[in-house]
């Protein structure tokens, strides 16, 4: 899922080639965001588009070749007049009468000269990492490759790869060889993948048309060093120092040359705009906001001591299992310190519980993409990939990030609550100057492991990003001043973070503090039992099996499955009865029908039904099997399938309680299934106990920083 | 010690009144810090002095009846269009061609006339605690007016001091009343001892001819009247001019308002690090 979808897109035909158009926002201020084609295409600027449309207009386009965009194969189909043109005609079906170009290496070439023939439609120009001919000392590597570039060569590597017969013949093995050498960065798996994946939507043939194509009709030195001279609106250039595409003269030239502003990202490479996009876009919103809209404004700075105490409080939004153990940790916070206001930065569904709970819901909060949606939208049948899914949440995390960084700044707030609000950790780490505060983070589970279906590769990749976590705690302990792990060391997982890598429970008892499990509620005494199964209508002798799948919207094949289940259970358990909670987003209609069997939508304060029922069926997510836990009662769990977290972090801990039984979802049959059921109904059991006071403890700590 | 010495130090006779000025630093953008009202001289200046010298040439001067400056009892000498007059003076004999100009109190009405006589010297202006008769004062100073040269009461309190008759014979609790109002915020003993210093410097004859120049400045047009980029900045505790006033000089000049959640009169001491980057940041937007 994109965080920030456009409002409007169109395609428009230029002689035969269509461009197709994306328009984000609105506002006084139009931004043209100029993608370098057909190498790429307008998603390069997927971590930019959401934070830029906040507070401006944002227009950009795929450029011919690639993307949603034709793809033209003949050089004249590529020179800078079509894409000058395309830009133009872009901006005028857009009626964006003028505009702050925004273009990425050399894209820059056409904006210059799209600035030189069209001055009054630019309000100011944003260059990133630029190439353009003459302006600067460029790397030889591509001297030298153009060299070649028309000949058969019989063992081309490295920049040699730059050739003609291999770009059309072995596109790959160009794009791989050229993506891998720019992200000069360690842990940039995700960035390669993503520019791989782009460049490989277009052909060898279109690129080696774009690379020659551009070249058409190359005015001289003078000419062009005459254009940049000549652009009289503002200029940013901001530019990594190990660019190893457009080296970091070519950017000193072009903001002398144009007078403009120069930020240089030290030991960043040629794709800053997705590998530091923080900076990138904080440079790029201050320019505008600064330089070019130059609005004046009021702004409140209050004394020191004339603040009240104030905390913000975000939650993870995947799923509501930690809406209810941080509430109960605010509410303990509140005890000791009385006079502390906490605000809550929250996503639907976790502003839901909140507003129920009395809880105050920042506003800034309604401009948070969804990490919810994400996730459902990544869920199918009985399968969530949920460290891939992470992974694709890549540009959610950076808008949410943005934002809360606006808050952070504006709000003067003492203390940061985060629980599993990965952009806050992350990129405090990514950026250590942004942080403002005490930083308390929570988590449930350390290191992401891999899943065996994702092979070699996923492995590799999870050790990569449990090698930057392990990274970033190390070289910035101030980051997290309170890192607390729900729950107690023997819940950590005996394995290691990847090879060559400390072992999981080593490191985590040597970077946390254990408060123990937080529980969201108290479970029931057990003389209170009966009166609750009472209340519920629940017979003191009737076998009840309570069926869930949490309120997300997935599930239904494990539902479907457990009511096939049902009458084949009810042979060994006469007088079963089974309630299935189908959640608020499966419609109970839908569900197949059985005498004894009940489909009931959204149940609210469902934790009662589990906590007095005789056996539950639930998915294998960590807050509702460990409320069944505390409450001591039998239940059977489905992790979903490629969920790292439920199949080996959750399943460890639940193990280690000795509680739940434990199934996989395709393996297991609608007899299999019954038969677990009438094996587990009613069972007695001697789990682990598991302590109420965990929320106390935690807030304990935090109290202390405030 | 100071935290920074001037690099030079002169003098500047206008109408044979003689200036005394200071400039540190150097660059191509000049920031002129205004004096006020002549109860305290340039040194109010002192924490953003070295800061700002780091980046720009500073230049600041003792207006009439302080400092350095000459003990004028002439009223008309302590008109605005004078103070502006002897601005001009002063950046002429330092050759300086247009400047930021950055006034507190009365001296935002000093910079505020200065950009609208010679808009051509003047490229940005910070109004800090501006006293502009835009807005009424707070509630207990708005019988000042009426009761200012009659007798004062037995046992005077509060702005009861504010009046002629006891500057002349209790100069010096008259200052210490007026500094504990300047300086709002806990804490401030240092602040307060500092401003005191500098008023006891000069002395009651001094105020008596600035409150007899008679100026009936049309406050609103003046600021209506300025054409570059201006910064008003105001603490909400000010007790010597209402916060509205901050308000309405940002709508006038249509300039941005940084206000100060707790602050008093005089911010620039008691809270010198964000008025140093507020300072710092609105000379970049005008001169980068």
């Amino acid at each position: 899922m994109r965080a920030h979808e456009p409002d409007r897109t169109g395609v428009i035909e230029r002689d035969g080639t269509e461009i197709y158009y994306e328009v984000h926002g609105s506002g006084d201020q139009t931004l043209m965001l100029i993608p370098p084609s057909p190498i790429t295409h307008s998603r390069i600027y997927k971590a930019q588009i959401p934070f830029l449309a906040r507070t401006n207009r944002v227009v950009t386009f795929d450029g011919r070749g690639n993307g949603r965009s034709g793809r033209p194969n003949q050089v004249d189909e590529h020179t800078r007049s079509e894409n000058i043109d395309d830009i133009l005609a872009v901006l005028d079906e857009t009626e964006s009468t003028t505009s702050v170009l925004v273009a990425h290496c050399h894209a820059n070439w056409w904006a210059v000269e799209f600035a030189s023939r069209h001055p009054d439609r630019v309000d100011g120009l944003v260059a990133i990492e630029p190439g353009v001919p003459y302006v600067g000392l460029g790397h030889p590597h591509w001297s030298e490759a153009s060299a070649t570039f028309d000949d058969h060569l019989d063992d081309p590597s490295d920049w040699s790869l730059f050739n003609r017969e291999v770009i059309s013949n072995q596109h790959r093995k160009w794009i791989e060889f050229f993506f891998d050498a720019q992200l000069v960065e360690p842990y940039s798996t995700k960035q390669f993948e993503d520019a791989v994946g782009w460049a490989l939507e277009s052909t060898g043939d279109v690129l080696v048309a774009g690379e020659e194509g551009i070249e058409v009709d190359s005015p001289e030195r003078e000419e062009l060093v005459k254009q940049c001279r000549e652009i009289s609106c503002p200029v940013l250039v901001i530019h990594g120092t190990r660019d190893v595409c457009q080296a970091i003269d070519k950017g000193r030239a072009l903001a002398e040359l144009t007078r403009g502003e120069l930020v240089e990202l030290e030991e960043s490479g040629h794709l800053a705009l997705a590998r530091d996009p923080v900076m990138v876009n904080r440079a790029i919103g201050d320019f505008v906001e600064r330089r070019v809209k130059q609005k004046m404004k009021t702004t409140t700075w209050t004394r020191g001591l004339d603040r009240p105490k104030r905390a913000l409080y975000v939650s993870s939004p995947i799923g509501l299992g930690h809406a209810r153990r941080d509430i109960a940790v605010a509410k303990e916070l509140k005890k000791l310190q009385p006079d502390l206001h906490v605000d809550w930065l929250a996503q639907d569904p976790v502003t839901r519980v909140l507003e129920a709970e009395g809880e105050t819901i920042h506003p800034a909060s309604e401009w948070l993409a969804s990490e919810s949606a994400h996730f459902v939208d990544r869920t199918t049948e009985h399968n969530l990939h949920a460290f891939q899914a992470l992974r694709e949440m890549d540009e959610i995390l950076v808008n949410n990030f943005m934002i809360f960084q606006e808050v952070i700044e504006d709000g003067h707030y003492d203390l940061v609550i985060a629980d599993e609000a990965w952009d806050i950790d992350h990129f405090w780490h990514e950026n250590p100057e942004l942080k403002r505060g005490a930083h308390v983070w929570f988590t449930d589970f350390v290191g992401y492991l891999p899943m065996p279906s994702g092979g070699e590769r996923e492995a590799f990749v999870a050790a990569d990003y449990n090698a930057e976590m392990i990274a970033h705690i190390e070289r910035f302990p101030r980051i997290r001043d309170q890192a607390l792990f729900v729950g107690a060391p023997d819940d950590i997982v005996p394995e290691t973070f990847g090879m060559d890598l400390p072992k999981i429970r080593d490191w985590t008892e040597q970077h946390f503090e254990f408060p123990g499990y937080i529980t969201g509620f108290t479970p029931p005494d057990p003389a209170d039992v009966p009166g609750i199964r009472e209340e519920l209508g629940f017979g003191p002798d009737e076998q009840v099996a309570v069926v869930t799948v949490g309120g997300s919207g997935v599930g239904r094949a494990l539902l479907e499955r457990i009511i096939e289940a049902y009458p084949l259970a009810k042979r060994h358990v006469p007088g079963l009865r089974m309630i299935v909670v189908a959640g608020p987003r499966i419609d109970p209609n839908s569900l197949p029908a059985h005498e004894g069997l009940e489909v009931v939508g959204y149940v609210p304060r469902l934790y009662r039904q589990l906590s007095v029922c005789d056996l539950a069926i639930v998915q294998g997510g960590l807050t509702t099997t460990m409320e069944l836990t505390a409450a001591r009662r039998p239940f059977i769990y489905f992790p979903l399938e490629d969920h790292f977290e439920q199949n080996f972090h959750v399943r460890h801990r639940l193990d280690r309680y000795g509680a739940g039984r434990h199934m996989e979802f395709a393996s297991s049959d609608a007899e299999a299934i019954a038969d677990a059921i009438s094996s587990e109904i009613g069972k007695q059991v001697d789990y682990g106990h598991v302590e109420t006071d965990g929320a106390a403890k935690a807030a304990a700590r935090i109290a202390k920083l405030v | 010690m100071r935290a920074k010495e001037a690099d030079f130090t002169g003098q500047v006779v206008r109408d044979g009144v003689t200036l005394g000025y200071e400039v540190y630093g150097s660059g191509d953008t000049t920031v002129l810090l205004m004096p006020t009202w002549t109860i305290i001289h340039s040194r109010f200046w002192k924490f953003q002095i070295p800061y700002l010298a780091r980046h720009y040439r500073v230049i600041t001067y003792d207006g009439p009846g302080n400092g350095r400056s000459d003990r004028i009892t002439d009223p008309v000498r302590y008109r605005s269009d004078e103070y502006a007059a002897d601005a001009i003076a002063v950046l002429d004999e330092c050759g300086v061609d247009h400047v930021i100009a950055v006034g507190l109190s009365r001296g935002a009405s000093y910079a505020s006339v200065l950009a609208r006589n010679h808009p051509e010297r003047v490229s940005g202006v910070v109004l800090i605690g501006a006293a502009l008769a835009i807005a009424p004062p707070p509630p207990e100073r708005a019988g000042i007016a009426e009761h200012f040269s009659k007798s004062y009461p037995p046992n005077p309190q509060g702005w009861d001091k504010y009046n002629l008759a006891y500057w002349h014979d209790n100069y010096e609790d008259f200052v210490r009343f007026f500094m504990g109002k300047v300086f709002s915020e806990p804490f401030s003993t240092k602040a307060f001892d500092d401003s005191v210093g500098w008023g006891l410097e000069t002395g009651p004859h001094i105020l008596e001819a600035e409150a007899a120049n008679g100026e009936g400045l049309a406050a609103d047009e003046v600021l209506a009247s300025i054409e570059c980029p201006v910064l008003v900045i105001h603490g909400t505790d000010d007790q010597i001019i209402s916060p509205e006033v901050g308000r309405r000089a940002a709508e006038i000049t249509g300039g941005a308002l940084i206000s100060l959640e707790g602050s008093g009169h005089m911010p620039l001491a008691k809270d010198p690090v964000r008025v140093n980057y507020a300072l710092r940041e609105f000379i970049e937007s005008v001169a980068p």
